[in-house]
């Protein structure tokens, strides 16, 4: 038997940066229950619930009024559960995720751009799902009963890639708003989050008080109304990639608390 | 730029000079310099609090030092997929993602871990009589400890660090630990650290012996040179007392006309010396050592303060 | 098994010397590899490896590369001579130490020994 050789260190070869950037996308994804079925069954959930509520005002409402009888409902803000589940995710990513993949020996560079692209995937996934479902309730005619989830305002009534455009970026927003808290939280706790609030309302009240100031007001509302929903998320992506790139700067010197 | 590190061969796995860690207005860890060759089992061992999880932390790059120099397989850790990729740390505070299953962590550990082997992990689950489609979140203590040993063992990974992992364990699952970490070590060598405060259990494992005490290092020594390092001398109070003077003393205790006193070494004559004047001569086991030399470190640090 | 004090190597090494003495490995046999040691005794490899290099050192056990360590020729021969020389250190000089304390003289010793020697 051959004793111990003190000098020999078997030292592994370092996979390429996109390879070790995978192994952070399929561990984000190897538990399919919380990534995948859990939100599944939710909406579907929250689409019985919601069916079931038109199905009880339709059955109320007089033969004659029936047409409008859903008409509010495309204010509905049923669907808004998928974009919050996707603010979780984020936090959890961070909260969750990150300490376990240090304990893989992951760099925080590789944990934030694995991350990073398992939310641009999900969200592709997520929103091809969502708009196909909208058509479904549109010609449908709301489930047959006049019903609006899928197709609330908020989404518009463009074609098939605007409207997937749309969701896709509200999810990656939200995404990446979840994941940055969660770094600000991570590093610098409570008073990190209060801090970036308060920041963030004075920019808001500012960006107020200047409109006010030039009175503003009626150009922002033209300006809304010329963009429509398509262009006015399209300057969502804008903060998304501040959240992203902020995330990072502050989870390079993060270590999670024990 | 090579994406292999290459060491020299003698170089050691893990130098670090000057280090020092603080948290604000505590320092944790202060001036530490120590190195660890490669393929050797060491012992990091000290109180609770003493630092032993801080060093660690700074060594995988976990955390961030306040001052001084940390060098793994020649570079430092921070941030370095080249040097991460040949460590694994297991910690007993590891978190795991909510909802994650045991399979699901031998599912993913071996995407990072390329010396990962499989059928050494399924024999380790089977001697932890580890169930593997529980949830981690109900995991007994002692399971949930087995999952970091598993992965720690099972990884291979050229320098492994286990902090104190094994404490949620029963004392028979601790042996199942640390046999197999003995074969397996003596199979695959690799550079292994780890930490605990249960110094008696793990003594004969160990080749090197670090103490860390307040965030200092108190020893770092040869783990063989350390056991014959002290003898406690017990008879009576006067022969004693004759005998070990201008010896160093670490520990001094008596009842009635009875005295045990721990010293340094004693060279075969001094032994003789002893046995002649009528003295017993009995050994100082590893834990014992640590426990006399932190006392004595702690009273002169009371004393100077 | 491994007892306290005596450091554990030279404690492998006397095991060694013990069971060469004993019979148990003859001339040319090869005795447990380092690592096998190192399991039963539950200690680390590299301190097993000390035990049997001691012995190597002093010409008790030669390698044989690719197999293993093998007892050299002579070995139990110059085992015994060894703990001849150690036997009047360790045991005799005790032993008259101790009967000069309880006034045992040399003739009353021998005696003993006879006796101790015949029912032994």
């Amino acid at each position: 038997m051959t004793a111990i050789a003190p000098e020999a260190v078997n030292l592994r070869t370092t996979p390429a940066s996109a390879q070790r950037i995978w192994r952070v996308v399929r561990l984000n994804l190897v538990n399919k229950g919380t990534t995948i079925w859990v939100p599944a069954m939710i909406m579907g959930f929250i689409w019985l619930v919601n069916y079931l509520i038109w199905w009880i005002i339709w059955a109320a409402t007089p033969v004659a009024e029936r047409p409008h009888a859903m008409d509010g409902t495309q204010w509905s803000g049923g669907g808004s559960y998928i974009f919050v589940y996707m603010l979780v995710v984020g936090i959890q990513v961070i909260s969750m995720t990150f300490p376990f993949a240090l304990g893989y020996s992951v760099t925080r560079r590789d944990f934030w751009l694995g991350s990073a692209l398992t939310f641009v995937m999900l969200s592709a996934g997520y929103s091809i799902g969502f708009t196909v479902l909208s058509f479904i309730e549109q010609w449908t005619n709301g489930w047959g009963l006049g019903g609006h989830l899928f197709t609330s305002v908020y989404f518009g009534d463009g074609g098939f890639w605007e409207r997937l455009f749309i969701v896709f970026v509200a999810m990656t927003f939200f995404f990446f708003i979840g994941a940055t808290s969660g770094t600000l939280f991570m590093r610098w706790r409570v008073n990190g989050l209060l801090i970036a609030g308060a920041l963030l309302a004075l920019v808001i009240v500012g960006a107020v008080a200047l409109i006010t100031f030039t009175q503003s007001w009626p150009a922002i509302g033209d300006w809304f109304t010329r963009m429509g929903p398509t262009g006015v998320v399209a300057w969502l992506l804008l903060p998304t990639a501040i959240a992203a790139l902020a995330g990072y700067f502050v989870l390079r010197r993060s270590t999670p608390k024990s | 730029m090579s994406t292999t590190l290459t060491p020299t061969s003698i170089a050691p796995t893990v130098q670090v000079e000057g280090l020092t860690k603080r948290f604000g207005s505590f320092t944790a860890i202060d001036d530490v310099t120590f190195s660890v060759k490669p393929n050797k089992i060491y012992g990091l061992l000290g109180r609770n609090g003493a630092g032993k999880t801080t060093i660690m932390q700074l060594l995988t790059g976990q955390d961030f030092a306040t001052d001084g120099d940390i060098r793994v397989f020649g570079e430092g850790p921070v941030e370095n997929a080249r040097v991460l990729q040949n460590i694994c740390f297991i910690k007993e505070s590891q978190r795991y993602p909510d909802d994650f299953q045991a399979k699901h962590v031998f599912r993913s550990a071996p995407w990072f871990f390329e010396n990962w082997d499989a059928e050494f992990a399924e024999r380790l689950i089977r001697d932890f009589r580890l169930p593997l489609n529980r949830r981690i979140k109900k995991l007994s203590r002692g399971q949930l400890s087995a999952v970091g040993v598993i992965v720690g063992l099972a990884s291979r990974a050229p320098l492994t660090f286990f902090d104190e992992p094994y404490l949620g364990l029963d004392a028979v699952a601790r042996q199942i630990f640390y046999d197999r970490l003995l074969e397996d070590y003596a199979e695959h060598p690799r550079t292994v650290i780890l930490s605990t405060h249960l110094i008696d259990e793990v003594s004969n494992l160990l080749e090197h012996v670090i103490v860390i005490d307040q965030g200092r290092i108190l020893m770092d020594e040869d783990a063989e040179a350390m056991r014959g390092a002290a003898t406690t001398v017990v008879g009576q109070r006067r022969a004693v007392d004759a005998f070990v003077d201008g010896h160093e003393v670490l520990h001094r205790e008596g009842i009635g006309g009875l005295a045990s006193v721990t010293v340094a070494a004693l060279s075969p004559s001094q032994r003789a010396e002893a046995a002649a004047a009528g003295l017993e001569l009995s050994p100082v086991s590893l834990q014992q050592l640590i426990v006399r030399k932190t006392n004595v470190a702690a009273t002169e640090f009371e004393q100077s303060a | 098994m491994i007892e306290e004090g005596k450091p554990i190597f030279v404690q492998i090494a006397e095991q060694i010397e013990n069971d060469i003495i004993d019979g148990v490995y003859p001339t040319e046999t090869q005795v447990p590899s380092t690592n096998e040691f190192a399991a039963f005794y539950r200690i680390n490899p590299a301190t097993a490896g000390k035990g049997v290099n001691l012995l190597v050192d002093d010409g008790i056990l030669y390698k044989k590369r690719g197999i293993g360590m093998f007892v050299a020729d002579g070995a139990r021969e110059r085992l015994i001579t060894k703990r001849r020389d150690a036997f009047r250190d360790e045991y005799l000089r005790p032993l008259l130490a101790e009967a000069a304390k309880l006034g045992i003289d040399p003739q009353q010793l021998t005696e003993m020994i006879s006796t101790e020697g015949v029912s032994a």
